[in-house]
């Protein structure tokens, strides 16, 4: 260890002069603001200038009617009209919907598998590899492919429900709700999300499953092994297990896991994009916070009103987060 | 053109000047503040110790863990000492880029995006790309000014996103492939270049003969209502609204020729769907179809500012979609597929309405059995008056400076002259733009080998355009809908054209 | 008993999320009107062996490589670089602000992409960087998820190697270089993966930041087949399958140290 860190040639002189450089004094866990700023600038130089300044950009630009430079301003009148429009409500909806879709089932399916592989001995690397695999694969081939099986003419699924003498769907060209579908036009149609919109769900579960399962599987084998082998032992049942032992201690990883899928569902788009053009043929009940602002924003021309559902959405996320942040308190078990 | 220029005002990110985008240090967020640094119960503490304790144990022997740090051990520094470091450098990128620019020239043009050549973006790919290359090529061997330079730029979606992003960077190529909603856009930024006066120039200009030469369908649409009729882009690549028919589906119904009107065409299916049990056409949803639907049944999109989803033909072109999906004669194919040819290909349906530049693929699929298939008219309400819609992009000039459009204006001159067009119709497939191109030996030779090779030019001179307005891109997906919506057997065709109606013509009003 | 349950419904789920990808690999050995056919057996008639040549023919493939490659690196590498050291001061060091300017770091991945790509290609060509490695790489070389990471692994780690250093008269670059690198090691390696993933995976701002050829990366590339007025979806298929070869090399290679990292990031809140 001490041969390492006596100085050295190459990088380390340069290291060690800087660290003489920017040395405020010997503190030991906080640094002196020159290290700090050192350490900081490249990351928050980059990310000020490529993240925070479209931000403000995208700030001010809502407070105008039309574009960059053009235009004039407009107060918060492209808020106003967001507000009281009903297409705007129905994409906050339908991001909803999406979200309490996605996170849950992808968090509890990524669960079961990743139990499931903990359980055995051989292959582990060889699943967990398999299942990766959607999450590289391009979201266009696999949209073309989910297409081929949803197809209503001659996919898979409505051959699987010919099977069972149910009748034919049209997935992702319907706009029915699930339910009105499911309890054969009981519930009215326009309740719930879409038979569509189930589909997008159903496509991003499983694009994203890879992702939850490497990192639940992280997870499980960070748990100490004797700790479920006491509770057996003391007589607990497989579930008991899970429900009193693997649970508890797998909360971070779980936060973790609701916090990016929070975020990366309110973000989502290419699904709906590949899936579904844009909403158009579903009577918008495909169409989410980002699809209806890409529509305003390129389509339609409207900048400062795409601007304003931006901002919109963007405070939608970091208040969900600022909200889980404060829930996780309760329910997250750190060390 | 002057005015054009006024609309655009102050200069790009102008708006930013003077914002200083430095956070307050009053705010806190101590949400994201490590937790310990929260915490001052000692045994809650020391029974996560003892855990970790046991975690890292376990995990990497070596560490051995000694004793959590007190939480800041250090009086933090305050706050001005590293902002200034950090957030003063910020505040003048942020000024430099957003505000002063000295770079940046004043209010009226743009600069070329490349000082040495003539970008073009377009979106050819495969063959035709290479085809187009090659005419690149020949132009600039034939021109002693700067050279044309084509960049594949993606689809129109994508090249209009950067057309635009570099509309705000104040940076353009030469010119680039649009559709009339694109350049409509591009124009209210000030950024698309009047052609009237390039055409009317006496020596690089086109003659009036010239101009006649060209089918009066295929220029009209590049006028611009919005811009005081100003020709802000020129025509390209065209294509006109077919029907095609699988003959071996139409033979099995016993059916000699495809339909010529519309109550033909509802019989027709009805038939193909009773002897063969069989779909008779595929629908994809597009508001195209639909306007080329209403414009063969007689009817109008717009009049005078109004538009004309509430007059008979375009109820009629509503409510026989509702037919033909309640008497299950159609169905939907999904969004931004090619299933119809698919399904065509496979015998499993009769008809389908598509770009006729799309007759190429047709025959791949087809394996080259021409005579089991053909290239129609769409079916009319009076074949007398026949109409069908346009397609195709444009190349719309943007304004990087008189030496660039001039360059650019010739190649579009050398491009769309006529020996040029003859090549490149016989290549891809598109139609004629000009009537000495249809006149060429080649193209008769060409059209004489099939009848479905020629159905489309014959189409041409009745072919009619969507109106090139603002906000023709936004009534688009509302007519989309509307159309989704009978479909669905959500709403009755009447209903669904009545109230698109009332949609589109609000969009409409509220712009004015 | 139980195992080989585990093993039956492990490979029916595995069977679920593989097909896709082996049928995008089969459909890229079909024939053009075979693959159009939406024909749900992956495997072709005959073998088109004959797709591959075509398809390297149709754009410059060596070259797309080459540069996705490159800068995916060059990316992925600077990435860890910036997240490293604002990790550690995010997750070591105390400072008035910290907070704030975390939350800020944090809001930059909250923004959609389709709205922040246009301030961001005005800045690029403010810049001068239109067309340039500069514009691929630059943008990307710090991102938040990043940050957040190797701060939690930080957060994670005891003391006590560091209050060691200190009294080896070891600054904090060289604590860095030397220690601290080391033992985030498994986030380094994830952050690196997904840094390059993502870099490799974009297709919008390469297209939109690049014009020449001799730039462009496989993303791209694969827009070639996509015509005006239909797919060659046989070559687009083919293309495709060779384009994810580098990013399951990756991630072989690197999963061992995925797993281990998951676990320190989930650690802390």
């Amino acid at each position: 260890m001490s041969r390492q860190l006596t100085p050295g040639y190459g990088v380390d002189r340069v290291l060690s002069w800087l660290d003489d450089r920017l040395s405020g004094g010997r503190e030991v866990h906080g640094g002196g603001w020159r290290v700090t700023t050192f350490l900081l600038s490249p990351a928050v130089l980059l990310l000020g200038l490529f993240g925070v300044f479209p931000i403000v950009a995208t700030l001010v630009l809502s407070l105008y009617d039309l574009r960059y430079g053009e235009g004039t301003f407009s107060g918060l009148a492209n808020y106003r009209e967001a507000i009281h429009s009903p297409a705007f409500w129905n994409s906050v909806k339908v991001t909803v919907y999406y979200l309490v879709g996605v996170v849950p089932v992808s968090i509890v399916l990524g669960f079961v598998i990743a139990w499931g592989l903990m359980n055995i001995t051989r292959g582990r690397a060889l699943f967990r590899t398999l299942y990766f695999l959607p999450y590289i694969t391009s979201a266009y081939a696999a949209a073309l492919v989910w297409r081929a099986l949803l197809n209503p003419q001659g996919g898979l699924l409505n051959a699987l429900l010919a099977v069972f003498h149910l009748p034919a769907q049209q997935w992702l060209l319907e706009p029915r709700g699930v339910l009105h579908v499911i309890s054969g036009g009981y519930v009215a149609a326009d309740v719930g999300p879409s038979l569509a919109l189930c589909c997008v769900v159903a496509f991003d579960i499983w694009h994203g499953l890879g992702f939850v399962v490497v990192i639940l599987l992280a997870g499980l084998s960070s748990i100490p092994r004797e700790l479920e082998d006491a509770a057996r032992i003391d007589g607990a049942g497989v579930l008991q297990v899970i429900r009193h032992v693997t649970l508890p201690l797998l909360t971070p990883t779980l936060y973790f896991l609701l916090l990016v899928g929070t975020i990366k569902g309110f973000q989502a788009f290419n699904s709906f994009y590949a899936l579904t053009q844009s909403g158009g043929n579903t009577l918008g009940t495909t169409e989410n916070l980002v699809i209806y602002l890409f529509a305003n924003f390129y389509d339609n021309g409207r900048w400062g009103y795409g601007a304003a559902i931006a901002t919109l959405l963007l405070v939608a996320i970091v208040g969900l987060a600022l909200v889980q942040a404060r829930f996780a308190r309760r329910w997250v078990h750190y060390g | 053109m002057g005015q054009l220029a006024n609309i655009h005002g102050i200069g790009g990110w102008a708006f930013l000047r003077g914002t200083k985008g430095t956070p307050t240090s009053k705010a806190r967020c101590d949400d994201f503040r490590p937790r310990e640094s929260r915490t001052a119960d000692p045994i809650e503490y020391g029974v996560r110790h003892q855990k970790l304790h046991v975690r890292f144990d376990t995990r990497r022997a070596p560490f051995v863990r000694q004793e959590w740090p007190a939480p800041c051990a250090v009086p933090p520094r305050r706050f001005c000492e590293w902002s200034r470091i950090i957030l003063c450098p910020l505040v003048v990128v942020f000024m430099a880029v957003s505000g002063c620019n000295p770079a940046a020239p004043s209010s009226d043009g743009f600069e070329p995006i490349n000082e040495t050549q003539v970008v073009f973006w377009d979106r050819q790919t495969t063959e035709t790309a290479k085809l187009l290359e090659k005419i690149t090529a020949e132009f600039n061997a034939s021109n002693d000014g700067m050279a044309v330079a084509i960049e594949t730029t993606g689809n129109y979606g994508e090249i209009y996103r950067k057309v635009m992003a570099s509309i705000q960077a104040r940076r353009l190529p030469a010119m680039a492939v649009s559709y009339e909603s694109m350049t409509a856009q591009y124009a209210a930024s000030g950024a698309v270049v009047g052609l009237d006066a390039l055409v009317a120039d006496p020596e690089r200009g086109i003659s009036s003969a010239d101009l006649e030469d060209f089918f009066p369908a295929v220029l009209g649409s590049n006028y611009y209502a919005d811009y005081d009729g100003q020709l802000l882009s020129f025509p390209f690549s065209k294509s006109v609204l077919m029907l095609y028919a699988n003959h071996r589906v139409l033979k099995e119904a016993g059916i000699d020729g495809p339909p010529k009107t519309w109550d033909e065409f509802l019989e027709q299916c009805r038939s193909i769907k009773a002897k063969t049990g069989k779909f008779a056409y595929a629908i994809s949803v597009d508001c195209s179809t639909i306007s080329g639907m209403i414009f063969s049944m007689g009817g109008e999109l717009i009049v005078d500012g109004q538009f004309q989803y509430d007059q008979p033909a375009a109820i009629q072109a509503f409510t026989l979609l509702e037919t033909l999906i309640n008497e299950d004669l159609a169905y939907q194919i999904q969004a931004r597929t090619y299933d119809d040819e698919v399904a065509f290909a496979r015998d499993d349906v009769a008809f389908t309405t598509r770009t006729s530049a799309g007759s190429a693929n047709m025959a791949l699929a087809m394996g080259g059995k021409n005579d089991s298939w053909s290239l129609n008219p769409i079916p009319q309400s009076d074949p007398a008056h026949p109409a069908t819609i346009l397609f195709g992009p444009n190349i719309t000039l943007f304004t990087t400076g008189a030496a660039q459009e001039q360059v650019a204006w010739d190649f579009v001159r050398h491009f769309t002259s006529t020996p040029v067009m003859t090549e490149w119709v016989l290549a891809t497939g598109y139609l004629p733009i000009r009537k000495s191109v249809a006149n060429d030996g080649r193209i008769q030779a060409y059209w004489a080998a099939w009848p479905s090779n020629r159905a489309p030019y014959d189409c041409l001179e009745t072919a009619r355009t969507e109106p090139n307005l603002l906000r023709w891109q936004e009534i688009r997906s509302s007519v989309e809908r509307a159309e989704s919506a009978v479909l669905a057997k959500l709403k009755t065709g009447k209903e669904a054209a009545l109230e698109l109606q009332q949609e589109a013509q609000g969009l409409l009003d509220r712009t004015k | 008993m139980k195992r080989s349950l585990s093993y039956i419904a492990l490979t029916v789920f595995a069977g679920i999320m593989v097909y896709p990808f082996v049928w995008m690999a089969g459909t890229a050995f079909k024939t053009l009107p075979e693959s159009m056919g939406g024909d749900l057996n992956p495997f072709p008639a005959t073998w088109q062996w004959g797709n591959i040549a075509t398809t390297l023919a149709e754009a410059p493939f060596g070259q797309y490589f080459f540069n996705s490659i490159l800068v995916s690196t060059i990316v992925g590498l600077s990435v860890v670089i910036t997240s490293l050291m604002a990790g550690y001061a995010f997750g070591r060091l105390r400072f008035r602000g910290q907070g704030l300017l975390f939350g800020l770091v944090l809001a930059t991945m909250m923004v959609p992409f389709e709205i922040t790509f246009i301030p961001n290609f005005v800045l690029i060509t403010r810049f001068g960087w239109y067309n340039s490695y500069a514009a691929l790489i630059v943008p990307w070389c710090a991102n938040a998820f990043g940050v957040f990471l190797v701060r939690q692994a930080f957060l994670s780690l005891p003391n006590a190697y560091y209050d060691a250093a200190v009294m080896d008269g070891c600054g904090h670059l060289r604590f860095l270089r030397h220690i601290g690198a080391s033992m985030v090691k498994p986030t380094l390696v994830t952050v690196f993966l997904f840094a390059f993933l993502g870099s490799y995976n974009a297709l919008l701002w390469p297209l939109v930041v690049t014009s020449d050829p001799s730039l462009r990366v496989v993303q791209v590339g694969l827009a070639s087949f996509l015509m005006d007025s239909g797919v060659r979806l046989n070559l687009l298929m083919c293309a495709s399958s060779f384009v994810i070869v580098p990013s399951m090399v990756l991630f072989l290679f690197t999963q061992r140290y995925f797993e281990e990292s998951a676990l320190s990031s989930g650690l802390k809140e």
